[in-house]
């Protein structure tokens, strides 16, 4: 697979015309770290949304492994005059509803993210956003109401190397975190609290009436997708939590809601039995863990910042 | 009607092979094997032979995932079926194991690796009111449907609505006997209730191995969903071979599949399983069959639509398209032959419109 790699050139670089043309023949290949996609489609859409929301990812045309291979095809029967709608598929057979044909992006991302959460049990896949300094990891449960991926896109915008906004890809034989690098989804308000924070941010379209709400998925930088194959050492543990008007607040949590917060939110959590408890385990004794409630993106995030510096990598709990 | 079976269904009995395939040819086998359910029976073979960590990586990390998965729903299959054993334990009548949970209670070599979907259980039919009862009083409860399903399941169908219960994953179907009562083709289910066998669960019983046959080449061939049915033939395979250890096992199968009236199925499930999976048959059993099967005129046109239906699609084709005329085709043939008219066209109408309202979206964490 190296040897497809070496010449490719930026998604953003190509003109959207051969991304499409590269759609219509063998695919898109994507290499996000953990896995690889590979996408056919027809779709007159497709393509300028992939490119706004993987530009760094190389061009890659064809390949000889994909983990996920998917179509998106315009529908076929007489509501394609009406009410035109694209198609989700994945080897031969169709998984989701159609969704409307002009958003093929947000069904590419979910249909994708539920093969992944189907098929990857080789790996621990924890519900969380996962972000690497100093070679180790900052891992973002996913608890609800979290505001998780607000957090994860605010700190890929401040130098912090993201791996993933959706599955904490925790590599169970090596205790290391591997990235699964795809545009962070925002929904909703986060939109205008990321561009907010960093008006220069590189989204995609806005995709309004979604079942999720309004939806915009913010590119990963550059130096991520270059590194998307470094793993990472477990580092920290945060619980956040978006408070209107709360003033940052830090506090330690025992390893037991720590243990919690990491195996009741993961996707295979149950699937992958012992060695799934030994792993989260492992996590929790050598993580120090926070509970962080914060309104203030900034503030929450030079806190982050003090803290990590008194206590990342020491294996030491608060 | 010569099509053999894809080459990498062999892996299932010579697991060896494993090591010469290329990387290429474990892509379209993976995804294959996933799409028909199999690719646990693979991985499964794969491991028993040890020869995992000699394939290439991307492999071995699907292979090991799938073994996990369909441990894992193994696992569930075992938990629930030992709740339910719990629950019917004060029940006078035979409570019977079908398909999957069979073949696991009895540890057939097919058993490795074959997800299971439900749990499937028979019980006499002048039991099926007090077995639901009982399910009730402990969380089981139907899945709602609308009137037409619920009318359909009461009057036509050969098992009650599905059961659910918030603590188990896997579904209940409660079968009073393996074809609706209007079924053309009826099974007697007394004849099969008066053979059960000890299952290797406690309180389960199963039926015996040639009404596990004759149950499955039933259960695929007059059914209307023949498409991605390939795992079915495997599994006839799987018990034909298995069974074909015991003496006398051929014409017992010729016997029963007689004085069950499921001599079409059979004779359909031993021309494919031998065609295309190269199943060991004795030549009088394949003889025999023959003249019992279908007629040539019935053979012409079946066969053809059969091997067009069970043929798997290719991975990269567009979904479904290729197939759909001739399983629309079989699918109004098997309905025609288990539903009277007046009853058939307004179910498959409903439950047409019913694929297109309830397609799997999936898990909603995204």
């Amino acid at each position: 697979m190296s040897a497809l790699r070496h010449d490719a050139e930026r998604l953003d670089a190509v003109a959207v015309d051969r991304i499409g043309q590269a759609l219509q023949a063998d695919g898109l290949w994507l290499d996000v770290g953990a896995a690889v996609l590979r996408v056919q489609s027809a779709s007159a859409h497709l393509a300028a949304q992939l490119r706004a929301t993987y530009p760094a990812f190389p061009f890659q045309p064809a390949g000889e492994w994909a983990d996920v291979h998917c179509r998106l095809e315009p529908a076929a029967g007489l509501r394609r005059w009406l009410r035109p709608q694209v198609v989700f598929s994945s080897d031969a057979r169709v998984i989701f509803s159609p969704f409307p044909a002009d958003a093929p992006l947000p069904l590419f991302e979910w249909g994708c993210n539920w093969l992944i959460g189907q098929r990857l049990n080789h790996h621990l896949l924890l519900h969380a956003g996962v972000l690497e300094r100093d070679g180790m990891a900052l891992v973002l449960p996913a608890t609800p109401g979290s505001g998780k991926s607000t957090l994860t896109a605010a700190l890929a915008l401040r130098g912090w190397r993201l791996l993933s906004d959706e599955f904490g890809v925790c590599d169970i034989e090596q205790r290391r975190f591997k990235a699964m690098l795809k545009p962070v989804a925002l929904k909703n308000e986060s939109i205008g609290v990321i561009t907010r924070f960093e008006p220069r941010v590189a989204l995609g379209p806005l995709f309004p009436k979604t079942r999720k709400g309004t939806v915009a998925h913010m590119a990963a930088p550059a130096d991520a997708v270059a590194r998307r194959h470094e793993a990472a050492a477990p580092g920290v543990v945060v619980l956040p939590r978006w408070q209107a008007g709360h003033a940052t607040l830090w506090e330690p949590i025992g390893a037991d809601t720590c243990f919690a917060a990491l195996a009741f939110n993961a996707f295979n959590y149950q699937l992958i039995g012992e060695a799934a408890f030994d792993a989260v385990v492992h996590l929790a004794r050598h993580c120090p863990a926070w509970r962080l409630t914060y309104s203030d993106l900034d503030d929450a995030i030079a806190s982050l910042e003090r803290l990590w510096a008194e206590h990342a990598g020491r294996g030491v709990r608060p | 009607m010569n099509r053999p079976a894809p080459a990498w269904l062999t892996l299932l009995a010579e697991p060896q092979r494993a090591v010469d395939a290329t990387l290429a040819e474990w892509q379209q086998t993976v995804r294959l094997a996933r799409r028909l359910r199999l690719l646990g029976r693979v991985a499964e073979a794969v491991d028993a032979a040890g020869l995992l960590d000699r394939l290439p990586a991307p492999v071995q990390q699907h292979l090991l995932a799938e073994l996990r998965a369909s441990r894992h729903r193994v696992r569930a299959l075992v938990w629930t079926a030992e709740h339910v054993s719990q629950v019917l334990a004060g029940a006078a009548y035979p409570r019977v194991l079908l398909k999957g949970a069979a073949y696991l209670a009895q540890q057939l070599p097919i058993a490795a690796g074959r997800l299971p979907s439900d749990l499937d259980i028979l019980v006499p039919r002048d039991a099926v009111a007090d077995a639901q009862r009982r399910l009730q009083a402990h969380g089981w409860q139907e899945v709602e449907l609308d009137a037409h399903d619920q009318r359909f399941y009461r009057d036509y169908s050969h098992e009650v609505p599905p059961m659910r219960h918030p603590q188990f994953r896997l579904e209940l179907d409660l079968h009073h006997t393996i074809l609706p009562p209007v079924a053309r083709t009826r099974v007697d289910a007394a004849l099969l209730l008066a053979r059960v066998q000890p299952s290797g669960w406690p309180r389960w019983q199963v039926l015996c191995p040639v009404d596990q046959i004759l149950h499955s080449a039933a259960h695929l061939f007059l059914d209307a969903e023949l498409r991605d049915r390939l795992r079915d033939l495997v599994d006839l395979d799987g018990l034909m071979r298995h069974g074909a250890q015991r003496p006398g096992f051929w014409p017992e199968l010729l016997d029963r599949s007689r004085e069950l009236g499921l001599d079409e199925p059979l004779a359909l499930a031993v021309e494919y399983t031998s065609n295309w999976l190269q199943t060991p048959v004795p030549a009088s059993t394949l003889r025999s069959l023959r003249q019992r099967g279908p007629g040539a005129v019935r053979r012409a046109w079946l066969l053809p639509l059969l091997d067009t239906v069970l043929t798997p699609a290719d991975p990269d084709a567009l979904p479904a398209r290729s197939q759909d005329l001739a399983a629309t085709l079989l699918l109004a043939r098997y309905q025609l032959q288990r539903l009277p008219l007046h009853l058939l066209l307004p179910h498959v109408w409903h439950k047409v419109q019913g694929r297109r309202r309830n397609r799997d979206d999936g898990d909603d964490a995204f």
